[in-house]
C-alpha cells in the first residue's frame, strides 16, 4: 500500500514525463495508484488502445448560443415553399400536434469545391475551404435549454458532474508540451455550466483545461490570474524566489523526506518560468502584418474571434491537445435571426477561414482537427415572428483537418430540417469519433471513481467510421 | 439513431461489459483483486445478495474489544493508544517521540479551529506545567464557536452544500446560508449526530413547541433541498427521480459510505444493494417535494422550495410571490395609465377610446368625469399614475425564507425503472431501507414520506444502520484529526473500498461514539488527547522503509493547509480578520448567480470573515478555493483532494493580497519599538508566521535576504527601501513550505 496523498516527486524532467503536467496544473495530483494506473495506461494507449491515430490535437470552435443550421448548412427550400404556414408535427413524425409556423431562411446556399458541399452565403471566406470541410448534418442531442444542452456537449452529462471531452483527452494522451497543459480553453462561458464545462470533474486536477479569459471579456483584455508580478523586476524576483527554495530546501533537509515538499520545490520552478512563456503565447505582436491581416485582426467585427483563433493556432504548434475557442453568448436568436445570423457570421467567418489556410500552411492541419459548431440548432419555425427557438432535435457541425474526408456531407434531415433522418449521429457518437479521431477507443478509457468505471460516453457512442478519411 | 433512447440490455449489461473490457486495459488490476477478495468472501456468484452481503466487514455487527495489551505498557495513555501500540508492535514499529508543545498547540489549533495558534496561548501552554494542561487547552478550543466553524465545514462538505444551483442554470440559493449557519450551530451545541441527521432529513415534520423551534428544524432540512438539479427543459418526471437520486447519493455516502445511486439501473455489480433497495428508498424521496413553482426572471419557474420563517412567514412569502407573479401586469398597467395621461393632456377623444380598451386599474374614476374640471381629471389620473409608479419601483422586501421540504399529499411507493429510464416502469416496490442491514421494526405509515422513519433508521444502532454510521463517522473525525482514515477511502466503505487498517480500533470508536450519545465532540476530545495525536512526524528511515506510507502510524502524517485555513490565517496574522460569523454573503446578488451574457454579477469575497462564511457559488469558487483543493460543492465530499498545482505557487508569488498581508505584517513590525535589531525582528516575523523561533543560521540567512533587497531598492530610489525589503521577506515566509504544511 502506498501514501495516496501525494505524488513522489523526484525530478522535474520526471515530473512532467510522468503527468503530462502543465501550467495550472504541474503534476500534481492526486493519488498514487492513480497515477501508477496512469503511468500503465499511457503506454496501453500508445501500444494497444488503437492502432491508427488520425489527428494528434483538435481545435474546438464553439458557437455559444446555437447557430442555425437551416441558415448557414444545411439548405431547404421547403421552408422558403411553406414559409408561413402551420407545420404540424405529423409532416416530420413529431409527436406533438403543432410545431409553429414555418420560417424561410432569407439566406442564398451554394455548393462550393469538388465535394459540392451546401454552405450559405454568411461564409463566404470559409467556403473557399470546403474540400477540406465535412459536414455532419445529422447531429442530435439532449436538452432543449442552453445550460443543460452546453453540459452535454462538453461533458456528456448534465445532472452529474463529469469530466469535459478535453479532460479526457488530456487523460488518455498527456501533453505534448513541457510547459504548458494538454488542454487550453479561451474563453471559456461563466454561465451555463461555466467551469463545468472544462472541468476535470473526478479526473486528476492535472487534466483540468486552463482557462484564458472569459466569454464575455474580448481576448485581448483576458489574463491568467497571479500570473504577472506587477511589482518587482525578474532579477528581484529571482532573488525573492532562491530564497523562498533555500526555505523549502532547509525545511525538506529537516524533513529527511516529505513528497509534498518536493512537490512545492518543483512547483515554484514551473510556476517561475511559467511566468515568461505564457505572456510570449499570448503576445500576437510577434506575428507578421500578413497573418494579422489574414485573420483580420484590429478590424472590426473580426478583431475578437481574431485573435482567438490566431491563439489558438499558436497553441495548438506547441503541443497542446484540446483547445476550444468560444464565441460570447451571441448566437440566441429568439429574435431578428436573420440580422443576427448576419452579424454573428460576420464575426467570425474570415478568422476561421484564416485559421485553417494558416494551419494547413504550416503543415498542422494534417495533424489537427477542426471542429465547429454550437450546443443545439434552431427551429425551422418561428418564434416571436422573425426568431428560431432551440432545436437539439437536429444540427450542422463541421470538421475540417487530420482524420475527417473532405468536401463531404453527412447525414441527412426531413425536408424541414427537424429531424435527422439518414444517419443520426448523437452527441454521444460525436465524443466517440472524436476520441477515435485522436487513436482513442471510447469503450476503454475509462476512470475508475468512488467504486465505478467511467467513460466519457457513459454506456453509449458509436463512432461515425463513415465520416474517416 | 445510437443514443437517443438507450437500449435496455445494453444500459442492463453496461458493466458486464466494462467487467470484459477491464480484462484488456490497465484498470483491470484494481478490480482483479477485489474479484479475488470478494471470491474470498463466497460473493462471488451474486454481489448485490444481501444475504451474503451481510459477510461484508462493514456490514458486520460491531466488535467489542478491549484495548490489547502492549508490550511497552509507558507510551499509551488512552485505551486508543493501545490498539495503535499494539499494531505498531504487531510490525516491529518503533515507538517515536511526542512533538513539542509548539507543534501540539498549532496542530491543535489548526484541527479544531483552522486558526494558528496566538503567541499568547502558546507561551501559556508552555508554562503551564500541570499534567491537564494540554486537556485544558482543548477543552477551551472545543467550547469556542471557532470549532462549529471548522467542523461545520467538514459537515458542508458532506452536504454539498452552496449557495446557487450550479449545473445548467446556475440560479441563486439565496437563503441557503441559513442552512449553513445552522449546521455551525448544531455543531458548537454538540448536537447528538443521530439528532443532527433526524433533523437534516425530517426536521420539517418533527414535533415543536415554539415557532423558533420549528424554524430551526425546517431550516436544518435544507440538507434536502440542497443538491444541484437540471431545471430547464427537464421533464419533470425524470427531474422527480434525478432529485432522488442525487438525495440517495448524498445521504448514502455521507452517512452510510455506500454507493447507493449505482443501484438505480441495475443491482449493485459490487456491494449487496439490489435495484430493489434503490427504489424501496427511491419511493421515500420521490414522496418528498423540494420544488416549487415561483415566478423570477419574467417567468414562471420549478425552483427550490422556500417557505416562510417566523410566525407570520407564511402570510408575507405569498404577498411577495404575489408581486412578482403580477408585476408584468403592474408594469403594463403603469404604461396604459401614462398613456392615459399624455392622451387626456391633449386629445379628449383619443383618451376616451384608450379609456374604454383598458383596465380600471389603469384609469382613474374620476379621469372620466366629464364633470370635473380637466385640471382635476389630470390631478385623479396623475395620482393613480404615481401610486402605479411606486408599486413597480418598491417591491416588498425579500422575506424571510429557508429552502425546506415538505411531504407530498399522495406519498407513494416507486416503481423500479428499467434501466434506470424514468419513463420504462417496472413492478413497484415499498418504501423501505436496505435488505442487507434490515428493516428493524419500522413502519412507513401510508399518509408520509417516511423520511422520519429513514432518519431513525439511518442511526439506530440497535434496529437499523446506526453502527454502519457511527463507523463511518468514527472514521470521518480521525480521517480529519490524524490525516488518514483508519478506512482511507472515508466515503466508501463498499467492497471497492479498502478494508480498515486498526479494524479494532476502528469499532472501539464508533462505539464509544454511540455510548456517548453520538456526541461527537467527545469523541474529537478523545482522539486529540490521545498519545496518537502527539506523535511527532518526524521521520525514521527503518519505519519509512517498512511502512512508508505511516498505515500504523510511527509518526504524525504532515498536511497541508486547506484553503480556509491559509486565507483565514493570512488575515489573522496580518490583523484583519473579522472573527464575526456573517449571514448571508451572497445579498447583493441577482437572481443568476454567474455571467450570462448582459449579467455580470459575480460573487464577492472581499469580506474580511472566517472563509466558512464566503460565497460557495457552484462553478464559480471564490479564487483561492479553487486553488488550494477546496471541496467541488455539486458532489458530497469527504476527502478533498490534494494537488500540487503550478497556479498555487503563482499565487504565492504574484496575488496582491498576499503581497498587501505581508506588506501589513511588516509595516507594523518595523512600527514596533521593542523589535529594532535585525535580529528580533526576524524572531518576531518567524513566531507569527511559524509559531517557532528562528535558529541562528535562519537569522542570518533572512537577514542577508533583507541586506540585499535593501540594497536593490535604495539603488532604485525605493520610496520605503526598509518597508519594502521585509515585505518581500515576509512574503516569502509565507509562501514557503513551513507556513503551508502542518507538521
Amino acid at each position: 500500500m502506498k501514501c495516496q496523498n501525494f505524488i513522489p516527486v523526484l525530478s522535474r524532467r520526471q515530473l512532467l514525463q510522468t503527468s503530462a503536467c502543465g501550467f495550472g496544473n504541474v503534476a500534481l495530483a492526486s493519488l498514487l495508484h492513480q497515477q501508477a494506473q496512469a503511468e500503465k495506461r499511457n503506454t496501453i494507449v500508445e501500444s494497444q488502445i488503437h492502432p491508427k491515430p488520425r489527428a494528434k490535437r483538435i481545435i474546438f470552435l464553439f458557437m455559444w448560443g446555437g447557430p442555425s443550421q437551416v441558415d448557414l448548412f444545411d439548405p431547404k427550400p421547403t421552408l422558403n415553399k411553406e414559409s408561413g404556414k402551420p407545420l404540424s408535427g405529423k409532416s416530420v413524425g413529431s409527436p406533438r400536434s403543432q410545431l409553429g409556423k414555418v420560417l424561410a431562411s432569407p439566406f442564398k446556399f451554394n455548393q462550393y469545391g469538388e465535394g459540392g458541399v451546401w454552405i450559405s452565403e454568411l461564409f463566404p471566406h470559409l467556403s473557399k475551404h470546403a474540400d477540406k470541410m465535412c459536414v455532419v448534418n445529422s447531429l442530435h442531442t439532449n436538452g432543449t435549454a442552453h445550460g443543460e444542452a452546453l453540459l452535454r456537449l462538453h461533458t456528456g452529462n448534465a445532472n452529474l458532474v463529469r469530466p469535459s471531452v478535453g479532460s479526457w483527452i488530456s487523460y488518455g494522451l498527456g501533453s505534448e508540451s513541457e510547459n504548458l497543459p494538454a488542454f487550453i480553453t479561451v474563453s471559456p462561458p461563466r454561465g451555463h455550466g461555466g467551469v463545468q464545462n472544462y472541468g476535470s470533474a473526478f479526473l486528476p486536477a492535472i487534466h483540468q483545461g486552463m482557462a484564458i479569459g472569459s466569454a464575455e471579456t474580448p481576448i485581448a483584455k483576458a489574463k491568467i490570474p497571479n500570473l504577472k508580478n506587477n511589482r518587482l523586476d525578474k532579477s528581484l524576483q529571482k532573488s525573492q524566489l532562491d530564497f523562498i527554495q533555500s526555505l523549502n530546501r532547509a525545511h525538506l533537509k529537516k524533513l529527511q523526506k516529505d513528497r509534498q515538499v518536493e512537490g512545492l520545490i518543483e512547483n515554484y520552478e514551473l510556476a517561475f518560468n511559467m511566468q515568461s512563456t505564457m505572456p510570449d503565447i499570448m503576445d500576437i505582436n510577434q506575428e507578421s502584418q500578413s497573418i494579422l491581416d489574414l485573420y483580420g485582426v484590429g478590424k472590426k467585427p473580426t478583431d475578437n474571434f481574431a485573435r482567438q483563433c490566431l491563439l489558438a493556432r499558436k497553441l495548438a504548434e506547441r503541443g497542446v491537445r484540446y483547445i476550444q475557442v468560444s464565441t460570447d453568448y451571441t448566437w440566441d436568436t429568439h429574435q431578428k435571426n436573420k440580422a443576427g445570423h448576419i452579424t454573428e457570421s460576420a464575426k467570425v467567418d474570415q478568422p476561421i477561414s484564416a485559421l485553417l489556410t494558416d494551419l494547413q500552411q504550416r503543415g498542422l492541419l494534417e495533424d489537427t482537427l477542426v471542429l465547429w459548431g454550437g450546443e443545439f440548432g434552431r427551429t425551422p419555425t418561428a418564434e416571436n415572428g422573425d426568431g428560431r427557438n432551440h432545436h437539439p432535435q437536429v444540427f450542422s457541425v463541421w470538421m475540417a483537418g487530420g482524420g475527417v474526408k473532405g468536401g463531404f456531407t453527412y447525414g441527412t434531415t426531413d425536408d424541414f430540417g427537424y429531424f435527422p433522418v439518414e444517419n443520426p449521429v448523437h452527441m454521444h457518437d460525436l465524443h466517440a469519433t472524436l476520441l477515435h479521431i485522436l487513436g482513442i477507443d471510447h469503450l476503454k478509457l475509462t476512470y475508475r471513481h468512488k467504486g465505478r468505471d467511467f467513460r466519457l460516453t457513459d454506456v453509449f457512442g458509436n463512432v461515425a467510421t463513415d465520416i474517416l478519411a | 439513431m445510437s443514443a437517443r433512447a438507450p437500449h435496455p440490455l445494453k444500459t442492463k449489461f453496461c458493466f458486464f461489459i466494462i467487467l470484459s473490457w477491464m480484462g484488456l486495459f490497465s484498470l483491470s488490476e484494481n478490480l482483479a483483486n477485489e474479484e479475488k477478495s470478494s471470491q474470498s468472501e463466497g460473493v462471488a456468484p451474486n454481489p448485490a445478495d444481501p444475504i451474503r452481503g451481510k459477510e461484508h466487514w462493514a456490514f458486520k455487527p460491531l466488535l467489542y474489544s478491549s484495548p490489547p495489551p502492549v508490550q511497552d505498557s509507558s507510551w499509551p495513555q488512552s485505551p486508543l493508544d493501545h490498539f495503535i501500540q499494539s499494531k505498531r508492535e504487531e510490525h516491529n514499529l518503533p515507538t517515536l517521540k511526542d512533538t513539542d508543545k509548539r507543534t501540539l498547540i498549532r496542530r491543535a489549533t489548526f484541527q479544531l479551529w483552522g486558526l494558528p495558534p496566538t503567541e499568547y496561548l502558546i507561551e501559556r501552554f508552555e508554562k503551564d506545567k500541570r499534567p491537564e494542561a494540554f486537556e485544558a487547552i482543548v477543552d477551551e478550543l472545543l467550547a469556542s464557536p471557532h470549532f462549529g466553524e471548522r467542523w461545520g465545514r467538514h459537515w458542508l462538505d458532506l452536504a454539498r452544500y452552496a449557495d446557487s444551483n450550479g449545473l445548467d442554470e446556475n440560479f441563486l440559493f439565496r437563503e441557503a446560508w441559513r442552512y449553513r449557519n445552522w449546521v455551525i450551530q448544531a455543531i458548537n451545541d454538540d448536537l447528538p449526530f443521530d439528532r443532527f441527521i433526524l433533523e437534516q432529513i425530517a426536521g420539517d415534520l418533527l414535533p415543536f413547541e415554539k415557532v423558533e423551534q420549528r424554524d430551526r428544524q425546517r431550516i436544518a432540512s435544507g440538507f434536502m433541498v440542497m443538491g444541484p438539479k437540471v431545471l430547464l427543459g427537464n421533464n419533470p418526471n425524470n427531474q422527480k427521480m434525478e432529485i432522488a437520486d442525487e438525495q440517495l447519493e448524498t445521504i448514502g455516502k455521507a452517512i452510510l459510505g455506500q454507493s447507493l445511486g449505482c443501484a438505480r439501473c441495475h443491482d449493485h455489480k459490487f456491494d449487496p444493494i439490489p435495484t430493489q433497495d434503490y427504489y424501496a428508498l427511491a419511493g421515500i424521496l420521490t414522496s418528498t417535494e423540494v420544488m416549487e413553482r415561483r415566478f423570477m426572471l419574467g417567468q414562471q419557474r420549478v425552483m427550490e422550495r422556500l417557505v416562510g420563517l417566523g410566525k407570520n412567514g407564511d402570510t408575507l412569502d405569498s404577498e411577495y410571490e404575489k408581486y412578482y407573479r403580477e408585476r408584468p401586469q403592474l408594469i403594463s398597467q403603469q404604461k396604459q395609465a401614462q398613456t392615459a395621461y399624455d392622451l387626456l393632456k391633449k386629445d379628449e377623444k383619443a383618451f376616451q377610446e384608450h379609456a374604454k380598451k383598458h383596465s380600471s386599474k389603469s384609469i382613474a374614476p374620476l379621469s372620466l368625469d366629464s364633470k370635473l374640471k380637466k385640471e382635476e381629471r389630470l390631478q385623479a389620473q396623475k395620482k393613480l399614475l404615481d401610486q402605479l409608479k411606486h408599486r413597480v419601483k418598491n417591491p416588498p422586501p425579500i422575506p424571510p425564507r429557508a429552502m425546506i421540504p415538505q411531504d407530498r399529499s399522495k406519498p407513494q411507493d416507486e416503481s423500479i425503472r428499467l434501466a434506470g429510464q424514468f419513463n420504462k416502469l417496472g413492478k413497484k416496490v415499498p418504501r423501505g431501507f436496505l435488505q442487507v442491514i434490515g428493516q428493524g421494526d419500522y413502519k412507513i405509515p401510508d399518509d408520509e414520506s417516511g423520511r422520519v422513519e429513514l432518519a431513525r433508521w439511518l442511526c439506530d444502532s440497535k434496529n437499523g444502520a446506526g453502527q454502519l454510521a457511527a463507523r463511518v463517522l468514527a472514521n470521518r473525525i480521525w480521517y480529519h484529526l490524524i490525516g488518514r482514515g483508519l478506512v482511507r477511502t472515508v466515503d466508501n466503505f463498499g467492497r471497492t473500498g479498502e478494508a480498515p487498517s486498526h479494524p479494532e480500533l476502528l469499532d472501539y470508536l464508533a462505539q464509544q461514539l454511540i455510548k456517548s450519545g453520538w456526541s461527537m465532540k467527545s469523541l474529537v476530545k478523545e482522539i486529540v488527547l490521545s498519545r496518537t495525536f502527539r506523535l511527532s512526524s518526524e521521520e525514521h528511515s527503518e519505519a519509512d522503509g517498512y511502512d512508508p506510507d505511516n498505515v500504523y502510524l510511527w509518526r504524525a502524517h504532515r498536511r497541508r493547509l486547506d484553503p480556509e485555513s491559509i486565507r483565514d490565517t493570512l488575515l489573522m496574522i496580518s490583523g484583519k480578520l473579522d472573527l464575526k460569523p456573517l449571514d448571508s454573503s451572497v445579498w447583493y446578488l441577482g437572481d443568476q448567480a454567474t455571467a450570462v451574457g448582459a449579467n455580470t454579477n459575480r460573487r464577492r469575497t472581499n469580506f474580511p470573515n472566517r472563509s466558512v462564511y464566503l460565497p460557495v457559488i457552484r462553478n464559480d469558487l471564490p479564487e483561492i478555493f479553487d486553488i488550494f483543493d477546496y471541496t467541488d460543492p455539486h458532489n458530497t465530499t469527504g476527502q478533498r483532494p490534494h494537488t500540487l498545482v503550478a497556479s498555487q505557487g503563482l499565487y504565492f508569488l504574484n496575488a496582491d493580497e498576499v503581497f498587501k498581508i505581508s506588506e501589513t505584517i511588516a509595516k507594523d513590525k518595523l512600527k514596533s519599538p521593542q523589535e529594532s535589531s535585525s535580529s528580533d525582528l526576524v524572531e518576531s516575523f518567524y513566531l507569527q508566521i511559524f509559531n517557532q523561533a528562528p535558529s541562528k543560521e535562519e537569522k542570518i540567512q533572512l537577514s542577508s535576504f533583507v541586506q540585499k533587497t535593501l540594497q536593490h531598492f535604495e539603488s532604485q530610489g525605493h520610496s520605503n527601501p526598509q518597508l519594502g525589503a521585509w515585505t518581500l521577506a515576509c512574503q516569502a515566509l509565507i509562501a514557503s513550505s513551513r507556513f503551508q504544511i502542518l507538521e
